[in-house]
């Protein structure tokens, strides 16, 4: 295996220490960073679709995902160096609404999103409907995310549909839901724009929102 | 054991954690170790093992992660810890056995074994949200089920057409219309003094607080459920139902789910999960019995294989080694007037039944969709389950018979039926099954009954 091949293992087995050893001789070799990058995508992609195929679960995922942060960090040096544009696809605004302290569903989307290489926001549980609003308003956010585990919390969901309509911004934000119960129903009494079934559902439709937005 | 103080303590108190390192480091890593010391593994082809040693083992891993975990406060970034002198001494003074309800409707609810001949105890719930409008005949359906124990009833959406939403007024108002109403359905039903276990439309303390009262609202002789956050999380607003229900009197029943695939990994992790998080409930909750639904991340279901392996061995492990109350909350995966949701519903009945523990029955259709459940699907665990129990069967009959349960509908987990709501299986006027599920429910029985279920009638 060569270097590079050893790093992105470790990192997809959600080994940081060794991922950081391995990051740190890559470099070493004077492997292109540009060329490095591609390779830790290309194995978080499929991190991301073992997910979906249920080979893996949360814990080698989250594992997945805080190695590929620490590696990324060892890695920036290098990438200011190299002057390397790391565009993101889109930038989004998530958390889990008003009254709702429930974060793991949330917790999986915004570790795919970030697998997928999104800049994400995460406002973090109980939020209220007015806090997404205002927060991608200042990040210039693509997309807000709320989710919603119980139903007397999405009514919450909806708060934030007509906070955005009262500020003029109701079209300058694709707004999606998630939780366990929402459904195409509410999706639509809310006039929100879409919801995702489940995580990798979810991560779809954004890449494709952002494909359609130019990103 | 009046303890809250110390609870209330703790959580402020307790060693500092930010939720993150709670995870990856606290959390995930004790997981890991405790499975791998106590050898616990899972085994795809006995949904229903006979291994009392695992089955100890689990308690033992369960005991250690709690110890050593603890619990986080997410208000207070705090682990709320407990030593084990004090879990002893809880585990000590657990009763095993409670009078609930109230009059001749007052029932005897005990701890059992596995492979007990006692029936256990059955709570029909359909646990999910309705129209508002099919709040009192919904509710009477299921309050006047022979074998309900108690009754947990559907939850509101809405309250006099407006939208219920968490901490806002609105709630206020559902919480008592659901309250009223389900004694009303109970009183109507000839049983006034049923124990009923409300209200699952308040989810705020403040919610609950307001419908406590012993003359038209949750009685003292009532139960209540107050979760625990995934994973091994509280905060103040759950604290602070626990103050009130301690202080009002009535039963708390912790609920728990832990999750299949999530931070404690697979079926060995996620029932070692889930016999701990039955140790929140004694020591922080002060819970009188446990509701437990471990869940499956991508199915929202416990029927399924590795699921009956992981709610038959989680009550092994705490009905040898303790005498906590423990109701196994089936969640299906098809819907109601489904022969595949009779199916899942009998295996799950039968497989907690004759590991020891009790049944809270059942949320169909992945528990996701408004009025998609039915007592029907009820009936047949707790049928199951009462039948199991009086013929004095083995858990290696069970295992037999899951298998072949599971062989009607495994394959279908990912594809169930979503069946139909309530409304088209149920004639709403009179409560009772139309002719054509009910007919469909003979079937199946007479199905499960030819594997070796002796139904008493």
């Amino acid at each position: 295996m060569t270097t590079l091949e050893i790093l992105v293992k470790a990192v997809m087995d959600g080994e940081e220490d060794e991922a950081l050893v391995a990051a740190k001789k890559v470099i070493k070799e004077g492997q292109a960073v540009e060329t490095i990058i591609e390779a830790l995508t290309a194995g978080m992609r499929e991190i991301g679709d073992q997910f979906a195929r249920m080979e893996i679960f949360l814990p080698e995922m989250m594992m997945a995902a805080q190695a590929m942060k620490a590696v990324m960090g060892e890695l920036e040096p290098e990438l200011q160096k190299s002057a390397m544009d790391m565009e993101k696809k889109g930038a989004i605004v998530i958390g889990t609404v008003e009254g709702d302290m429930h974060e793991i569903g949330k917790d999986i989307v915004i570790t795919l999103l970030q697998v997928q290489g999104f800049e994400v926001h995460d406002l973090g549980i109980n939020v209220n409907a007015l806090d997404f609003v205002k927060k991608a308003e200042e990040v210039n956010a693509d997309i807000i995310g709320a989710s919603s585990l119980m139903t007397t919390t999405m009514p919450n969901q909806k708060d934030i549909i007509e906070i955005l309509k009262e500020k003029g911004l109701r079209d300058r934000f694709h707004v999606i839901l998630g939780g366990a119960p929402v459904t195409q129903e509410w999706v639509d009494e809310c006039g929100a724009d879409s919801w995702g079934e489940n995580a990798g559902k979810a991560v779809e439709i954004l890449e494709r929102v952002m494909a359609e937005r130019g990103k | 054991m009046y303890k809250m103080w110390e609870i209330m303590e703790r959580a402020n108190t307790g060693p500092f954690c930010e939720a993150d390192d709670f995870n990856y480091k606290v959390f995930m890593p004790k997981m890991k170790e405790v499975i791998k010391k106590y050898d616990i593994k899972y085994d795809p082809d006995n949904p229903v093992p006979s291994d009392d040693d695992l089955a100890d083992r689990i308690w033992q891993a369960a005991v250690e992660f709690f110890l050593e975990v603890g619990v986080l406060n997410v208000d207070t970034h705090r682990r709320i810890m407990v030593d084990e002198a004090e879990l002893k001494e809880a585990l000590y003074h657990a009763p095993g056995r409670f009078l609930v309800g109230d009059g001749k409707d007052t029932r005897l609810w005990e701890s059992r074994r596995p492979e007990s001949t006692q029936p256990p105890f059955c709570i029909f719930s359909p646990d999910i949200t309705c129209d508002e409008e099919l709040l009192l005949p919904m509710s009477i359906a299921y309050v006047q089920e022979p074998l309900a124990d108690g009754v947990c009833g559907p939850i509101l959406e809405e309250s006099m057409g407006l939208k219920i939403k968490s901490g806002a007024p609105t709630e206020m108002a559902g919480v008592v219309e659901h309250a009223m109403t389900l004694r009303q359905a109970a009183k109507m039903a000839g049983r006034p003094g049923m124990f009923l276990v409300a209200v699952g439309t308040a989810q705020s303390d403040a919610g609950q607080i307001a419908v406590s009262n012993d003359q038209w609202g949750v009685r003292h002789t009532d139960g209540r459920l107050i979760g625990a956050l995934t994973e091994f999380r509280t905060d103040n607003e759950l604290l602070n139902k626990i103050v009130h229900c301690m202080q009002f009197g009535c039963f708390i029943g912790c609920l728990s789910g832990a999750i299949y695939g999530g931070y404690a990994g697979r079926t060995e992790g996620a029932t070692i999960l889930e016999v701990a998080y039955h140790l929140v409930g004694l020591t922080l909750y002060q819970a009188s019995f446990q509701n437990s639904f471990p869940f499956h991340l991508h199915f929202t279901s416990n029927s399924g294989r590795e699921m009956l392996w992981l709610v038959s061995m989680k009550h092994q492990a705490l009905s040898r080694n303790s005498r906590l109350l423990s109701t196994s909350n089936g969640f299906l995966n098809a819907g109601p007037g489904t022969e595949m949701v009779l199916y899942e519903a009998a295996a799950h009945g039968l497989a907690s039944t004759v590991s020891g523990g009790h049944l809270w029955e059942a949320a169909p259709t992945h528990n996701k969709y408004r009025n998609y459940a039915t007592p029907l699907e009820a009936r047949m665990s707790c049928e199951v389950g009462h039948a199991a129990a009086r013929q004095g069967m083995t858990r290696i009959q069970a295992n037999e018979i899951a298998n072949q349960l599971l062989a009607k509908y495994e394959d279908h987990v990912a594809d169930a039926p979503k069946g139909k709501p309530f409304q088209e299986c149920y004639d709403v006027r009179t409560a009772r099954p139309m002719p054509w599920y009910l007919d469909m429910y003979k079937k199946v029985k007479n199905e499960v009954a030819a594997m070796g279920v002796e139904f008493p009638y």
